[in-house]
């Protein structure tokens, strides 16, 4: 255990260098972007000379840049991600929307999980068989259309035309709800850009399950199982699974960094008020204190998942050591 | 001298994108309780899928096409899988070729041990450690307390193949298939491995039959032989008559090309190699690359003929060639 935590404080160490990387260069490109002061003047146009110069000092444009990253870092470390050029603290704006983005990306990675990987073992199973050539076929499917593409065709047939699901949005802000109260409400929102996301999600986990598990059940440690009466369903479940899902594990994991920062072509469609979807907004209004401190929430969570990916590597594989 | 398995004119196909693969093409011999057998013949030649087949665990695209397996007398070809599950492991064992990629790399020892012992035995899991314990200090592994909790990665190779064979005797079967056990070891881990296998069929009263291209295997492990070639059977003789006098020109030129130290004889390599299974050559199979070919065997397939007491050959021409090796 002593290993562990030891570990785990070492990859922490090693993420400090990598983060302050990323976070000098994404400084440098949103400087480089605009000049934060012109823009909030071309907002409001009968800005006064005095708060110009209030807002020069504020952002400390009197002083070379390699000093402002310093400012905005002591900033950054003590919880203050700047104001945003439009509405307010960045941290408070980015809180809920970190919130709304889980609350989509969460479900999809478990239904995903739950569905992909039984599918992808009973494709691997019955190699080659029609069940297999539909579920590789609909997976390459999911795979190469657009998400967006996806969800504007979702949107045509169940909203636009059979009026089943709300076309965008979490919630109705304003009665009447969706399906009576607004609990429903939520729960009608959700199911277009969840199934979406899902689809896509599935479609990844289920060929990357199937090509595992193919190689897999090759070995010879599954022919050994079979030859000493083991029950095909051990040898499944217990070593082709087993040995299979470390992969899967990989994958998944570091893709839960990446899917805090939503998807912003999926959030974009829906107007699912996430991270993604404000990512996109601060992005395409030049909100560069918003799009600096989204860029670096995803680039801790990035780190974060990265050694939580490497950590539970470990406990599945007995040969990768942690010292 | 019981008969233990006896397999059958048996034809398995590979049903590949390339065409129907006929690895084992008419097999049958007999393995005999006490009577140590050897299918030998080169990679490709069908001693594997014979012995997989035999057991029922081919896998797809193989096909069992047809022919008949019999274990002490009960056939097994129309067992269905949950009582064939009775026959693998407890009434036949496996030792795989490849100590390195026979056991699971991510569950101890123990745990596969165990796997085995409950899945043939009504036994608590303590019970089954202790049998899994037992069966290691059986297969001369020191400290097999330990061992039990130990992950595959942690043993030498020579450790892993007695672990292997601890494995394939859980179920306490009565025949060992041992498939190249030794290919993948150091030649001195080689010599223990064997030692075990020939003490462990004393001792628990289990037969042997060993899968091998090696000769020098042959000679020291095996009462009887049956020469495969391209998935059909070449000789089948004792392990006696077979080294001093060989009646198929394959069995002879796989005896010539083992170094002897008795003898200074230059090794003669066979020419060519093993024939592409799909659209097999006419005639003898072995026909391209023998040095004793005529029309005959071009055109026609040669019939397993007795050509003596217990022995079979498949040859055209085996009254006619001598092929004893010159003393």
């Amino acid at each position: 255990m002593g290993g562990l935590v030891n570990y785990v404080i070492r990859r922490l160490l090693f993420a400090i260098p990598v983060f302050l990387a990323v976070s000098v260069i994404t400084y440098l490109i949103t400087n480089a972007a605009g000049d934060p002061v012109q823009i909030v003047k071309f907002g409001i146009r009968n800005i006064s000379p005095a708060q110009l110069e209030y807002l020069r000092l504020y952002f400390h444009e009197d002083l070379p840049v390699y000093i402002r990253y310093f400012y905005w870092l002591n900033d950054f470390l003590h919880g203050n991600l700047g104001q945003s050029l439009y509405t307010g603290s960045v941290v408070a704006l980015i809180v809920p929307w970190i919130g709304t983005t889980l609350e989509l990306q969460i479900p999809a990675l478990a239904l995903a999980l739950a569905i992909g990987v039984p599918v992808g073992i009973y494709s691997a199973k019955h190699q080659y068989t029609k069940g297999d050539y539909a579920i590789t076929t609909t997976a390459i499917f999911g795979i190469s259309m657009p998400t967006f593409w996806i969800g504007i065709m979702g949107i045509i047939v169940f909203s636009y035309y059979l009026h089943w699901l709300p076309a965008f949005g979490a919630y109705s802000s304003y009665p009447p709800y969706w399906w009576g109260s607004p609990f429903m409400d939520a729960l009608a929102h959700i199911i277009l850009p969840l199934a979406v996301l899902t689809l896509v999600s599935i479609a990844t986990i289920t060929r990357l399950v199937r090509a595992n598990m193919l190689e897999v059940l090759r070995q010879d440690y599954v022919l050994a199982a079979r030859a000493s009466g083991v029950s095909e369903f051990k040898v499944t479940f217990k070593h082709a699974l087993k040995n299979a899902i470390t992969p899967v594990v990989t994958i998944v994991g570091l893709s839960f960094g990446v899917l805090l920062g939503g998807a912003p072509a999926l959030e974009t469609t829906f107007s699912w008020p996430g991270l993604g979807k404000a990512f996109v907004f601060a992005a395409t209004r030049l909100d560069l204190p918003t799009v600096l401190g989204i860029t670096m929430i995803i680039t801790i969570m990035v780190l974060i998942a990265n050694i939580v990916t490497d950590l539970a590597y470990a406990v599945l594989d007995p040969r990768v050591r942690i010292t | 001298m019981g008969e233990l398995l006896r397999v059958d004119d048996l034809r398995t196909y590979f049903y590949t994108e390339a065409g129907v693969v006929k690895a084992v093409d008419g097999v049958s011999f007999v393995a005999n309780e006490g009577e140590p057998l050897g299918l030998v013949g080169e990679s490709g030649s069908g001693k594997t899928v014979t012995v997989l087949a035999a057991m029922g665990i081919v896998s797809r695209p193989g096909k069992i096409v047809s022919g008949k397996i019999f274990f002490k007398g009960e056939e097994l070809d129309h067992k269905s899988e949950k009582e064939m599950r009775k026959i693998r492991g407890k009434k036949i064992g496996y030792v795989s070729q490849d100590p390195n990629s026979s056991l699971d790399p991510l569950f101890t020892v123990g745990n596969q041990l165990v796997e085995v012992i409950r899945t043939h035995f009504e036994d608590t899991k303590d019970q089954a450690w202790d049998k899994g314990v037992k069966l290691l200090k059986l297969v001369g592994i020191p400290e097999a307390d330990t061992r039990m909790r130990s992950y595959p990665h942690e043993l030498s190779g020579g450790m892993k193949q007695r672990v292997a064979i601890a494995r394939a005797l859980a179920g306490e079967p009565e025949l060992l298939v041992a498939d190249e056990p030794t290919t993948n070891l150091d030649v001195t881990i080689q010599a223990q491995v064997l030692d075990l296998l020939k003490t462990l069929g004393k001792q628990l009263n289990m037969s042997l039959i060993l899968i091998t291209h090696d000769m020098g295997l042959i000679a020291e492990m095996t009462k009887r032989v049956v020469v495969l070639y391209a998935g059909k059977v070449a000789e089948e003789a004792s392990t006696l008559e077979v080294f001093q006098t060989p009646k198929h020109p394959y069995t002879a030129a796989l005896l010539a090309s083992v170094p002897r130290l008795d003898r200074k004889e230059v090794l003669v390599p066979i020419g060519g190699g093993i024939p592409n299974l799909i659209t097999p050559p006419s005639g003898c199979r072995f026909h391209p690359r023998c040095a004793y070919a005529k029309q005959i065997c071009i055109d026609q397939i040669p019939p397993l003929e007795e050509s003596g007491q217990r022995r079979l050959v498949a040859c055209h021409r085996w009254k006619e060639i001598d092929l004893r090796r010159k003393a």
